[in-house]
């Protein structure tokens, strides 16, 4: 049942890879993971490893952005990623265009899992939460964005605007991201929603903020 | 006060498809790097949310790491 049905998939996929112009390399890819026995599990072992190189070169890249504790998860991290990325890629083959290179395709979806899981991995022991007093302590300890804004009018006017104008979730992102640093998808698990939908947020509410500035007087640099 | 601070809280009023849309595109936008093709027309949304957005800044840098990784390692092999 399962050979019959890795069968017509594969017919499919092999149809639609004869229909698109690719590299000889992605179609060499895309050829070996469709093909049954050995083939399909040799270039399955191929992809996985490739995927578990890039996953760990991606940790060795952050290191210093990760906390000293808790580096041997981190390991687990990277092989979970690479896991969950080798089912995506073979899950979704039959929507690969073509657009980019096979490789650089399939390193997208383990590179998307493993820096977010990275990002939430420096956040863990760490609170998110609405805190106005981040106001307060500029310029001191506000962030680089923030220590620039010289114009005491015009952080007036922001911040009024952040109080009267945002919805208490806008607030939260806003303030959460530009202000306090804290990664979208961080953001998103911590409020159960999506990278996606926090995004979405932060636009509407930079959106306001703009016309408000705007309106203030302030269109040419906001514009 | 120079309005790159307002930038980095504000982000830019330019069209910005999201997310969503532009992790859509990362991969074909990578190779595009990659090959030096020209980018500002083709890619000029993505490259809109890039500016706005951190995380997906993070992880297009990634991806090109992750491909010059492998060139890396194609001509060391």
């Amino acid at each position: 049942m399962v050979a019959r049905w890795h069968t017509r998939l594969a017919g499919v996929i092999l149809r639609r890879m004869h229909s698109l112009d690719l590299d000889r390399e992605s179609a060499e890819w895309v050829r070996s993971l469709t093909a049954g026995g050995e083939a399909h599990r040799s270039a399955v072992a191929r992809l996985h490893a490739l995927l578990l190189r890039v996953a760990r070169g991606e940790a060795a890249r952050r290191r210093a952005t990760l906390p000293s504790r808790g580096m041997e998860e981190v390991d687990d991290l990277c092989v979970q990623s690479a896991n969950d990325a080798l089912v995506a890629v073979l899950a979704k083959l039959d929507t690969f265009r073509g657009t980019a290179r096979f490789t650089t395709w399939a390193c997208k979806f383990v590179i998307l899992d493993v820096s977010s899981a990275l990002r939430r991995h420096a956040w863990r022991h760490r609170k998110v939460e609405l805190d106005d007093a981040v106001w307060d302590r500029l310029p001191d300890t506000a962030p680089p964005a923030l220590q620039d804004l010289q114009n005491a009018e015009l952080l007036d006017i922001l911040r009024r605007a952040v109080r009267e104008q945002l919805t208490e979730h806008q607030r939260l992102v806003f303030q959460s991201v530009t202000m306090e640093g804290v990664p979208i998808d961080v953001l998103a698990e911590r409020l159960g929603s999506t990278r996606g939908a926090i995004y979405k947020a932060l636009h509407d509410a930079r959106g306001k903020l703009r016309q408000v500035l705007a309106d203030a007087g302030y269109e040419e640099i906001v514009a | 006060m120079t309005d790159m601070p307002l930038r980095a809280l504000l982000g830019s009023s330019d069209r910005d498809p999201g997310c969503d849309a532009g992790l859509d595109v990362i991969d074909v936008y990578c190779d595009a790097v990659d090959r030096g093709e020209p980018l500002s027309d083709r890619f000029r949304e993505f490259l809109s949310h890039l500016a706005n957005c951190e995380a997906c800044r993070e992880d297009t840098e990634a991806l090109l790491a992750a491909i010059r990784d492998q060139k890396k390692d194609e001509s060391a092999g």
